[in-house]
């Protein structure tokens, strides 16, 4: 906190010499600043308008770096760092994957494994753009827009076009793209179709394990529009994706080798009509229907007869009117009312017969209030009635100062959640060998130890049985503040400090014991934790045709009861150089693992006046982080292991050919960056090649492809 | 050419009593306390420090993966500095004994002594005596004095990363089997005192566990202060 303090303190003389600085009469950025935006608000916005973090990645930045997957383009962006674990997730504000929502056009994906939704699973071939808001936006998007949201929006043009790309890497790494659109009569359509094939790798050296599995996934989205009048249109999206991934296991202990044999498949349906009648040019609304199913099934054989057969079968249906009205030319609103319901079938809770559900109700209204010319409010909030936790209030407030079109205030509070998941409410795990113990959902955990303690299993109730209770979502106080400055034409500079304080963590916790000494977890809301930090970044236009972005976030986190036990003195213990104990002193706490202090990026971008090619050099960096409790006294420090911190270079270039023809080649991890236990989703050093092409070669289409 | 030969005498007298009080000051000053993996007792001042004490080394693992060693306690003398055989394991010879991560003393249903322990948070140094307010807890098996399992005792175990953490500032009390009094901290678990990284492979982390480090200061005397 005192680094932000005094961070905040030197901001403040530049802030009085910029105040009277004169404006521009063109900015060179202002094309960007009147980009479109629709995550921050709901509703359409100018970027350079909204009071919150929103960042934009744009099809040519996709295309330009290379990326396949999701998960490829997020790496490259600042503040982003992906997590590995059940897939690649990402963590937003030093915040944890379960707390970042991610949206295919408005619409949240599911089917999320121990809070982690796999970045693979999506692909960016037909990405429009990807738009990032920092910060809890849970007023507008309800549970999981905790640490912000990632919002992914397709391309929906329906002039005519016919597309078709292919990419050939490393590890036999093939992927292919058709696009297609077009108008029949008054409706507009586009299809869409990837398939993405790679045999995997292995980064430990002879081994049949792959650090990557063999996957082939395909996804194709086709989405229709029809305009019954100017003011009445209907969409219908269908979305689907399947994902076959191979995983093959040999195990040797002690001369003895063991086999392994699994499959895992996933299959993701999005449908999604939208109905949108204009009453008039300040009064539009909106009906959207969203179903999603996810259906997951991991299943494992081994030549010594274990194994296991894991199924998750989740259904999302919502129904949601949003309707926007702008009662005058300052003031406007959005409000909405939706219906949730949820099912949930999994072998992970008892049987896939049976069917556990959820059911929410909401509504959310915000209003925007341009209180003088350069000075816009943003307030609102939402509330969720959910059936089987407690219900949660999300209200938000932002404003946006605008000096003149070099320098601009942004600062923002919201109040963020995540609701309980299925997973917390009703597992019923039982681990029967190495050190057995069991761990139930909060919903069941009463009624089980109720049974077995009445059966006489029951050894004794630990301390935390007391807490067992209705679990109460997780609820993060979000600050965002910051500016954007031109000192010159050619360079942009923004800053964010953010903060987000969050109580009510849910974790497992010991609650009671058995006769046989086997212990008992279960689900209660207990930890309270912070993350803090400032993220900067500066975009230079170096000449015309040479664009240079970088970006770097520092990151505070703790867990505050440690800190307050650590502030008290006499608790923690760690070893010194001889092994020997000592008191752990405060300025080697290090908060939550799994977190790098210090991350950045760096892109350095050229394209000539012509777009006839591109080239481009891209740079992430990020410090050690801690991974492991080495000196065993339960919290992270300096004495702990870590592991290595590292950059991953990445380069490609690309040019467009006679006849619709484009071609494109590129490296990824060109200094060969691994390690195989803290980033096994990292190859070492991979290259590929892209060929496109369009048959309807007209401008627009060349630039977008 | 006498006189000189005296001097050469009297010169190589000086020589032989200079290195041989150096050789003396030497054998006061350098104890050996690289660790090399063996089993090795020094003591410096009053406190003893034991490198490498075997305790029932894994020698298999059961088929559904447990790893199990030949469920023998190795015995130690606090009073002594020594490894004590285990034919006398039912005498007053010994005072503390390992075997996996199970550290059993002499006393209930563990030895005929009066041995006793309880594990005391705090660091070893700080700890100048007994605390008067304090109880030693005898062996009632299958509950120990020092108890069993992670986060109760004296070590933490990571179920994901299968280490064996000696707790941090835990000092464990101890009570001989001749009911005097010592304080003891366990150092490590792991051979030469290294615990393999958690990336380390499951055969190292094996391998070389059940390799006991400590370092304890006895009170011969009696007293409850050391």
């Amino acid at each position: 906190m005192k680094k932000l303090i005094i961070i905040g303190c030197c901001c403040l003389p530049v802030l009085r010499i910029t105040a009277q600085l004169k404006p521009f009469k063109d900015s060179l950025f202002s094309k960007e600043l009147s980009e479109v935006v629709v995550t921050a608000t709901r509703n359409e916005r100018k970027l350079g308008n909204v009071a919150v973090p929103v960042s934009i990645i744009s099809q040519k930045n996709i295309q330009q770096a290379g990326s396949l997957r999701l998960k490829d383009i997020l790496q490259e962006q600042p503040g982003l760092f992906l997590t590995s674990g059940f897939g690649v997730g990402v963590q937003m504000q030093g915040l944890n994957p379960d707390y970042t929502l991610i949206l295919v056009d408005g619409e949240p994906l599911t089917g999320r494994t121990s809070g982690v939704l796999d970045l693979n699973r999506v692909t960016t071939g037909n990405i429009k753009k990807i738009e990032i808001v920092k910060g809890p936006s849970s007023s507008l998007y309800g549970s999981e827009a905790l640490a912000g949201v990632i919002n992914i929006i397709t391309d929906k043009s329906y002039d005519k076009k016919l597309n078709l790309s292919a990419r050939y890497g490393t590890y036999n790494s093939l992927d292919a793209n058709i696009t297609a659109a077009g108008r029949i009569g008054k409706a507009g359509f586009s299809a869409f179709l990837n398939q993405y094939n790679t045999d995997g790798y292995s980064i430990r050296p002879y081994s049949v394990e792959r650090s990557k599995l063999p996957v082939n996934r395909t996804t194709p989205h086709l989405n229709i529009n029809y305009p019954f009048s100017n003011k009445t249109s209907l969409n219908l999206s269908l979305r689907y994706n399947y994902e076959h991934i191979k995983n093959e296991l040999a195990v040797s202990n002690n001369g003895q080798v063991t086999y392994s044999y699994g499959r895992e498949i996933n299959k993701d349906l999005n449908i999604t009509p939208t109905l949108t009648h204009i009453f008039s040019s300040k009064f539009k609304t909106q009906l959207r229907l969203y179903a999603n199913r996810f259906e997951g099934s991991q299943k494992l054989s081994t030549s010594v007869g274990q194994g296991y057969d894991d199924y998750f079968l989740q259904r999302f249906y919502r129904a949601e009117n949003q309707t926007d009205y702008s009662l005058s030319k300052r003031l406007s609103f959005v409000g909405g009312i939706g219906y949730i319901k949820e099912f949930v079938n999994s072998t992970r809770y008892d049987s896939k017969d049976s069917r556990k559900e959820n059911e929410v109700s909401y509504g959310f209204i915000q209003a925007e209030w341009q209180a003088l010319k350069n000075l816009t409010f943003i307030g609102g909030f939402r509330y969720d009635d959910n059936k089987l936790y407690a219900s949660a209030f999300s209200p938000k407030i932002a404003g946006k100062l605008t000096v003149n079109n070099r320098l601009s205030f942004q600062a923002s509070y919201g109040r963020g959640f995540k609701a309980p998941d299925f997973r917390q409410l009703y597992l019923n795990f039982t681990n029967t060998s190495a050190g057995s113990y069991s761990v139930f959902g909060a919903l069941e955990a009463q009624r089980i130890i109720q049974l077995m303690d009445n059966a006489g299993l029951i050894r004794q109730f630990e301390a935390d049985y007391s807490r067992l209770q209705a679990l109460k979502p997780e609820y993060s106080n979000g600050f965002n503040a910051g500016f954007t400055f031109f000192p010159t034409r050619k360079l942009q500079w923004q800053v964010n400090v953010f903060r987000n304080d969050i109580k009510d963590l849910i974790e497992a916790r010991l609650v009671a014991t058995r006769q046989d000494n086997t212990q008992i977890f279960s689900y209660v809301n207990i930890q309270r934790a912070f993350t803090q930090g400032i993220e900067t970044n500066i975009r230079y236009v170096i000449t015309n045709s040479f664009i240079l972005n970088a970006g770097y976030q520092y990151l505070q986190t703790a867990d505050k009861d440690e800190l307050n036990r650590l502030k008290e003195g006499n608790y923690y213990y760690t070893r010194d150089e001889n092994n020997f104990s000592v008191l752990l002193k405060k300025k080697d706490y290090l908060g939550l693992p799994n977190r790098s202090p210090h991350m950045a990026t760096c892109k350095l971008s050229y394209e000539p006046a012509s777009q006839k090619w591109f080239a481009n050099i891209r740079a992430a960096y990020r410090s050690k982080w801690v991974v492991f409790d080495k000196d065993g006294n339960g919290i992270y420090n300096k004495q702990d292991e870590f592991a290595e911190g590292f950059v991953q270079l990445g380069s490609s270039i690309g040019s467009s050919l006679p006849y619709g023809f484009r071609i494109q080649a590129g490296a990824d991890n060109i200094l060969n960056h691994v390690d195989v236990n803290n980033l096994p989703n990292a190859p070492g050093r991979t290259y590929f090649i892209t060929i496109g092409y369009s048959f309807i070669n007209n401008k627009s289409t060349k630039n977008k492809n | 050419m006498k006189k000189m030969n005296m001097t050469l005498t009297g010169l190589f007298a000086a020589a032989i009593l200079l290195f041989s009080s150096c050789k003396k000051d030497d054998a006061d000053v350098a104890i050996d306390k690289t660790n090399d993996g063996t089993f090795k007792v020094f003591t410096e001042g009053n406190i003893t420090t034991v490198q490498n004490l075997i305790a029932d080394t894994i020698i298999g693992l059961t088929p559904v993966g447990q790893p199990y060693g030949a469920n023998k306690f190795s015995f130690f003398s606090i009073e002594n500095n020594a490894l004590v055989p285990s034919s006398d394991s039912a005498t007053n010879k010994w005072d503390i004994a390992f075997r996996g991560t199970t550290i059993i003393t002499n006393a209930g249903t563990s030895g005929p002594g009066l041995g006793g322990a309880f594990v005391l948070i705090g660091t070893f140094d700080a700890t100048a005596s007994v605390p008067a307010d304090s109880t030693f807890y005898t062996d009632t098996a299958p509950l120990y004095a020092i108890r069993t399992g992670s986060g109760k005792g004296w070590y933490n175990y990571d179920g994901a990363t299968n280490l064996v953490t000696a707790l941090p500032g835990r000092v464990i009390m101890i009570r001989t089997a001749t009911g005097k009094y010592a304080k003891l901290e366990i150092i490590n678990y792991y051979k030469k005192g290294i615990t393999p990284a958690a990336t380390a492979p499951d055969n190292d982390k094996l391998s070389l566990q059940r390799y006991y480090g400590f370092r304890y200061t006895f009170q011969p005397n009696g007293s409850k202060t050391f």
